[in-house]
């Protein structure tokens, strides 16, 4: 089975006004399983976002080479073309890309582009439109009616309709109240249970990646400073600090909990797993699961 | 593609052009423009060439900088060279005329090859000496130093402080929006919008996409501005008085009386030397 996405010696420069070069991505070697859920985490001017702008041929890397799916998409420019709805995009903020006059002619948009059939392109905005809890009301709406959560949810939707075998959110959940934050979060998580697509997480927030990804990519200067487990990576809380990052919040409080000779565990990255071990241990029971 | 706009750029340095007045400098400027277009002979010409050059020297912008700013006419340039080699025909005033060579169906002239050396040149000072302009003086230097220039206007009920708060937001908002325009179609390309194939008519449609967020964004930032200002007690120019105020310094009358000598000496060289144009 080919490789979802598999980058080799990466690199990306760009000069800025005036004359200097910026290299923001440099030499980035990284493979992609086809449906893992990956965390891409590092402060802000790592290079994440450029680096992410690689995976569906929006930036042409300087030197290297990106293949999605087995193929060099920049062979030419129908595998370009493929790459954009083979890996779906989705930006920081992506409410503000909205501008159809309707929701439902807005998600159509990227299928439309695919050139699908009007059945298939109505199969799949509904699709879309459910996964991401949009009801058939709202389709009829202007996309400058709805809320700010609500436009978000439209905005995911339109990438979601192409179909992408992997999906890329860049701080999907930015700016919304902690609500609409869990909400959302739970919503790609279900996306991906049940379509087994490959989800790629861009963020700042070590309790949403640790709630979704299975492994953690960890950027600092243009360059991968980590790749491995959610274990491993923030087992390493020292070293994140170093990068700009943290551990989890519920990881240190059980990490101290843990160092006070408390019967806990110390890898707890999700505030419902800690409550499910704090609850049994009240109960007197054992701490470790 | 759309970051390679230096239009209205500002580069950031303490040279002797960065600390003149902007009012000196927007009318030496005005000055030095209406002259290039009063040289007549190829010694004016070269005299406003070599002013050109001196104050890019004293401006401290990178020479690239100021290279950038001349790649957008470079069309405009090699066009009118072209028409004029072929098509300018003709004697000069003392009756001389040559024809240089003969390409196929074309002859050209020797007054033709003048014309467009002459120009090329005019042209290309003209643009030196516009970006210089905006390269050494901030947005808000500009737009201050316009609505003192203009302040005569008040007289006529002109709002001219408005005017010059307009100028100000318009030239702070382009690169926001030139930001801005590269965010939307990076999203919008990765829904597959495509838009550099296609005809004409196509590809305006491709833009709409683009246009449509844009314009909603802009109209989105203008209301956060507006409320943001208010927020400042801003309720327009009247009794609103500066922190810095602008002063005449030496150097700006240094400057004035050099700029006043250039002029001087593009008429005398006008009046002694053959004119090519």
């Amino acid at each position: 089975m080919s490789k979802a996405i598999e980058i080799t010696n990466l690199t990306h420069k760009y000069t800025q006004s005036g004359a200097q070069e910026v290299v923001a991505v440099s030499d980035v070697n990284l493979s992609i399983e086809k449906g893992e859920s990956i965390g891409i985490i590092g402060h802000t001017g790592s290079g994440k976002s450029t680096l992410i702008s690689h995976f569906n041929g929006l930036l042409k890397p300087t030197s290297g080479d990106v293949v999605v799916d087995g193929t060099n998409i920049w062979a030419d420019k129908e595998t370009l073309r493929n790459a954009r709805f083979k890996v779906g995009l989705c930006f920081q903020y992506p409410e503000y890309q909205l501008f159809e006059e309707t929701v439902y002619k807005d998600i159509a948009f990227g299928p439309k582009n695919m050139k699908l059939s009007p059945e298939e392109i109505d199969e799949r905005v509904l699709r879309a439109a459910e996964f991401t809890g949009i009801s058939k009301s709202m389709l009829e709406k202007s996309p400058f009616e709805l809320s700010g959560g609500e436009k978000r949810r439209a905005a995911i939707a339109g990438v979601i309709a192409m179909n992408p075998e992997v999906i890329v959110l860049d701080e999907p959940a930015a700016g919304l109240d902690p609500a609409g934050r869990k909400s959302l979060i739970d919503m790609i998580k279900a996306y991906r249970d049940s379509t087994g697509s490959t989800v790629i997480m861009v963020t700042h927030n070590m309790e949403d990646i640790a709630r979704i990804a299975e492994r953690l990519i960890v950027i600092n200067r243009g360059k991968i400073a980590l790749d491995g487990t959610v274990d491993e990576v923030f087992s390493r809380s020292d070293d994140l600090v170093q990068w700009g990052l943290k551990v989890p919040e519920i990881t240190e409080v059980f990490t101290r909990l843990h160092n006070m000779g408390c019967n806990v565990p110390r890898g707890v990255y999700t505030v419902d797993e800690g409550v499910k071990i704090l609850s049994r241990v009240m109960r007197g029971g054992a701490g470790l699961g | 593609m759309v970051k390679d706009i230096t239009f209205g750029q500002y580069y950031a340095s303490k040279s002797v052009l960065h600390r003149l007045d902007p009012r000196i400098k927007l009318v030496l400027c005005l000055l030095m423009i209406v002259f290039l277009f009063v040289c007549r002979s190829f010694p004016a010409l070269a005299l406003m060439v070599v002013f050109t050059l001196v104050a890019v020297g004293f401006s401290s912008v990178h020479v690239k900088m100021i290279a950038k700013s001349i790649k957008p006419v470079a069309v405009i340039l090699i066009f009118t060279a072209i028409l004029n080699i072929f098509y300018t025909k003709g004697k000069y005033e003392n009756g001389d005329s040559l024809v240089f060579t003969v390409l196929g169906r074309f002859e050209v002239w020797d007054k033709g090859l003048y014309t467009a050396l002459f120009t090329m040149l005019r042209i290309i000072s003209l643009v030196i000496i516009s970006s210089l302009l905006t390269y050494t003086t901030t947005p808000t230097m500009l737009t201050d130093g316009l609505e003192k220039l203009l302040s005569p206007l008040k007289k006529l009920h002109i709002r001219v402080d408005t005017l010059a708060m307009m100028m100000t937001l318009a030239l702070r908002f382009i690169p926001t929006l030139i930001e801005e325009t590269d965010r939307i179609i990076s999203a919008q390309k990765s829904r597959g919008a495509d838009l550099d194939s296609g005809g004409l008519v196509k590809r305006a449609k491709a833009l709409i996409p683009v246009f449509i967020p844009l314009m909603v964004s802009a109209f989105r930032r203008a209301y956060e501005l507006a409320f943001a200002m208010t927020c400042r007690c801003y309720t327009g120019g009247d009794g609103r008085t500066r922190m810095k105020q602008m002063k005449i310094a030496p150097r700006d009358i240094i400057c004035l009386v050099i700029c006043l000598l250039v002029c001087g000496g593009v008429i005398a060289l006008n009046i002694f030397f053959k004119k090519v144009i």
